[in-house]
């Protein structure tokens, strides 16, 4: 049988990432969708780079952390060192990630369901951090306000300002095609199988030649980074600051759009973050009935699709009889070496 | 310091703790059979409080009879809760954790659109002080400790020398040994799931009093439970004890020297730190 | 010579695992490394390997000290091992499974990586044409595209082998390679050994099927309580009488 040809799914998902993050604008100039979409843009980035991080293994609950470190960051370089938000947004994700390598080393001491729960005292350390400590800077129990918007980018043919919804939404978009594009490629290499040969089995892989803190830590810092990408773009969109923004609620979230969509491939966030965005959209008159059925259907999900989803086709597939040989269900016979 | 501000500021800690006990008591309790970590397990204490709620302010029942039928409601809930939701995902960690927020979220909502979501406030029981040298606990905070210790004692007694409960530690020590030797999984786990959860229940009415009830008053708790848990030992029962009298003296000595919002990062930093030292916790196993 | 342990020793706690135990294994040779069970045979593999950590004594390979250092530096210098229990990446496909093993070969950098250079993609061809002709020796070539989970107890244990050899290393150490196999598969998996001996890789394994032990071993160290009691070719280890009592004596107790 001939091996399977190179993975060119990874580039026709991206160009449909593409094509549809540009036809929004094209259908819409609402500013409320615009701004829906915007949201929507930047909870793909943090699904997306906290499944990467994910796909060692590693359930780090501390991914917002981050994004607020950024956040932070950036808000403070702008508002009292003078930076400009270009020169900021370059820095901000990187001091993120930096801050990810001790924090990374520290929760890699500890395994699975330890882990979950040191990333957890970090998440809510740090939200303590924002919310009570350095309050000249951070802004206490009140927040930060008065961030700026980006400032005018200049371009051939004029000044491109970032203030209303349309431009918002193009910035952010090209930051997430551009994130995308990345984390997609690393999937589709041989990181991505790196990654997955991790999660299934560590130490299998350390004695196959893979050196898995390394690993591990490099998808931790990563997936910092990116989360750092969205905070500096949050802070300079929203410009207010707040340590609930970084706190228990979002990460759940993030957890739920990505394992709903399903955690073990590269497209499960973007299925789980779309679906739920949309559902959050049509239930959002419905005000506490909007939590009532977001719970049911998060059970229900998870009990009856454990695997997320983005296996749904999958599955359904499989019951009508077109399973590929790749998944072995439906295969003639055991198999038997001739 | 004067001593007796310090004692004053440990006894303070001490009675919020011992009743965060027994809310980690029933977690572990369900850890340790089930293995799922119930991030529900917040919502049940705040039933609780909504049945003390109904059962005293508006029923007129006195406080042993709120009490026990707060614990009998809630432990029902939770018997339920396991049978349609939790048996299916024994020992799946990650997807028993996203079902456990879909579950909070609908006891939340529920509770929301059930009651409204204003404070209530249930009478006290008891009312007066006491003086014990140069420190002083409201009468009220003396049943309330005194009957969360007679709580903890129970559950020792039960799950030592009776039936039940010595299933349950087989169970929880080795499910599959427990199975070979007859004893019922599904029955167990079924009833381990609904004493923790009426623990839980018994938790939230016995501090329905003193705190104001209101469908959020399980988040807090909740936190605690873990933090206890982790310091202490998944799983782990003494360590629950352990790690709840040690969080009670840390937050109560904290709060001599910063505001009770910074008083929470303790716990976090104690659970950084044990997490570090000693992952499997004071009192866990292996 | 190519791998030497100098009196290596592994206590757990109270117990000596493992004590004063020396050997050596000559490239090019099969090398087999029996005694009862509980003897510690898998503790010595994982000892080389570095799974766990020497308590006293030294591992050299190739002339250097390699107790201490980690298992994947272990096996970036030449030495990989399969597992008793199964082996392998069950969520891939068979090829995937081969890939990831040999992602040693295509290992250059973050950037080339994300950029798909030239040179990263030719590297890449070359690992994928590696991994269709080791398939082919392992006669796994048929099911390349099958979930691993899914194979059948012979695919697996080939596929184990292939994970060993997919990372390139010159001694591979094989826990029970043919447990579970029937007579005819356990014949195709020594021919596959023979055929591996003969290009130039060492083999050090472990086995209890004494027929095939004796048939395939240029050499043969037997283990018992830690401790070494012979070493010598298939014909003397036979005829050894402390050999026999070992094994009479482990008979004799689970009677």
């Amino acid at each position: 049988m001939p091996p399977e040809p190179p993975r060119v799914d990874g580039w026709i998902g991206f160009g449909m990432l593409l094509v549809a993050g540009v036809s929004v604008p094209l259908l819409t100039r609402d500013s409320y969708h615009l701004d829906v979409a915007t949201v929507i843009l930047r909870n793909l980035l943090l699904t997306m780079s906290l499944r990467y991080v994910m796909s060692t293994g590693q359930l780090n609950m501390a991914h917002v952390s981050f994004m607020g470190i950024a956040a932070y960051a950036s808000a403070l370089l702008v508002t009292r060192a003078g930076w400009s938000f270009w020169a900021a947004l370059a820095v901000a994700p990187l001091l993120a990630a930096l801050a990810a390598v001790p924090m990374g080393r520290v929760a890699l001491r500890v395994s699975g369901p330890y882990y979950f729960l040191i990333s957890f005292a970090f998440l809510e350390v740090l939200r303590l951090v924002f919310n009570n400590f350095f309050v000249d800077y951070l802004g206490g129990p009140s927040g930060l306000v008065e961030i700026p918007p980006p400032h005018p980018l200049l371009l051939t043919g004029g000044a491109v300002t970032f203030i209303g919804k349309l431009a918002q939404y193009w910035l952010m978009l090209v930051l997430f095609l551009a994130s995308a594009a990345v984390l997609i490629r690393l999937e589709c290499s041989r990181f991505g199988l790196v990654n997955g040969a991790i999660r299934q089995g560590e130490l299998l892989a350390e004695t196959l030649g893979v050196n898995v803190p390394r690993y591990k830590l490099g998808a931790f810092v990563l997936g910092a980074f990116f989360a750092g990408v969205a905070g500096v773009f949050f802070a300079h969109s929203q410009r207010v600051l707040h340590s609930s923004d970084f706190g228990l609620e979002p990460m759940v979230l993030l957890v739920v759009f990505t394992v709903i969509g399903g955690a073990g491939s590269v497209w499960g966030p973007v299925v789980g973050t779309l679906v739920l965005a949309v559902a959050s959209e049509l239930l959002r008159e419905l005000h506490h009935y909007e939590l009532l059925v977001y719970g049911l259907v998060l059970m229900v999900v998870m009990l009856c699709f454990p695997d997320g989803l983005v296996a749904l086709p999958g599955r359904v597939a499989r019951r009508f009889g077109w399973g590929r040989a790749k998944d072995g269900a439906s295969t003639l016979g055991a198999g038997v070496a001739p | 310091m004067p001593i007796e501000l310090l004692i004053q500021a440990l006894l303070n800690g001490f009675g919020l703790a011992v009743v965060y006990i027994v809310v980690a008591l029933g977690l572990t309790l369900i850890f340790s059979i089930l293995e799922v970590i119930n991030f529900a397990h917040g919502e049940f204490y705040m039933l609780g409080g909504f049945a003390a709620y109904y059962l005293s302010a508006v029923g007129g029942l006195n406080y042993v009879a709120t009490l026990v039928l707060a614990m009998l409601l809630v432990g029902l809930a939770g018997v339920v809760a396991e049978r349609l939701v939790f048996r299916h995902l024994r020992g799946k960690t990650l997807n028993a954790f996203i079902v456990s927020l879909g579950l909070l979220w609908v006891l939340q909502a529920t509770a929301q659109l059930s009651f409204g979501v204003l404070d209530k406030s249930v009478p006290s029981a008891v009312s007066g002080i006491v003086r014990l040298g140069g420190v002083i606990v409201s009468r009220e905070r003396m049943f309330v400790i005194l009957t969360a210790v007679a709580l903890i004692v129970g559950l020792y007694l039960f799950l030592k020398f009776t039936r039940t409960g010595q299933a349950m530690r087989a169970v929880a020590q080795d499910a599959e040994a427990a199975a070979l030797q007859g004893v019922n999984i599904e029955l167990t786990s079924a009833l381990g799931f609904g004493i923790g959860c009426a623990l839980a229940g018994a938790a939230g009415a016995l501090l329905a009093p003193i705190f104001a009830v209101s469908p959020t008053m399980g988040a807090l708790p909740v936190v605690k439970a873990f933090i206890i848990i982790i310091v202490g030992g998944m799983g782990s029962l003494p360590g629950a004890v352990l790690g709840g009298l040690l969080l009670g003296a840390v937050e109560g000595v904290g709060t001599l020297f910063m505001s009770s919002a910074a008083v929470n990062i303790l716990g976090f930093l104690m659970v950084i730190a044990i997490l570090l030292l000693r992952p499997r916790g004071l009192l866990g196993a292996a | 010579m190519l791998l030497e342990l100098r009196e290596v020793g592994k206590r757990f706690g109270g117990l000596q695992a493992v004590a004063a135990f020396s050997m050596t294994v000559r490239a090019g040779t099969i090398h087999g490394l029996i005694g009862p069970n509980g003897a510690g045979k898998s503790t010595v593999f994982n000892l080389i390997t570095g799974v766990l950590p020497v308590t006293s004594g030294e591992i050299h390979f190739k002339g250097e000290r390699i107790s201490g250092l980690r298992p994947s530096e272990i096996c970036r210098r030449g030495i990989a091992r399969t597992f008793q229990a199964t082996t392998f990446f069950r969520e891939f496909t068979v090829l995937d499974n081969v890939m990831a093993a040999s992602h040693l070969a295509v290992e250059r950098g973050f950037v080339k990586t994300l950029l798909a250079t030239a040179g990263y993609r030719a590297r890449e061809a070359a690992a994928l044409a590696r991994a269709q002709d080791l398939l082919d020796a392992v006669r796994l070539q048929d099911v390349a595209g099958r979930r691993a989970g899914t194979l059948p107890h012979r695919d697996q244990k080939a596929l184990s082998l292939a994970l060993v050899l997919a990372t390139g290393a010159g001694l591979v150490i094989l826990d029970e390679p043919l447990a579970g196999l029937t007579t005819q598969e356990g014949e195709d998996a020594m021919r596959t050994l023979q055929a591996l001996r003969a290009d130039g890789k060492t083999i050090l394994l472990v086995e209890h099927d004494m027929r095939a032990v004796m048939g395939l071993c240029d050499v043969i160290t037997v283990l018992d309580h830690g401790v070494r009691i012979a070493e010598g070719v298939p014909r003397d280890i036979q005829a050894n009488p402390a050999v026999i009592e070992a094994y009479l004596g482990a008979e004799d107790t689970r009677a």
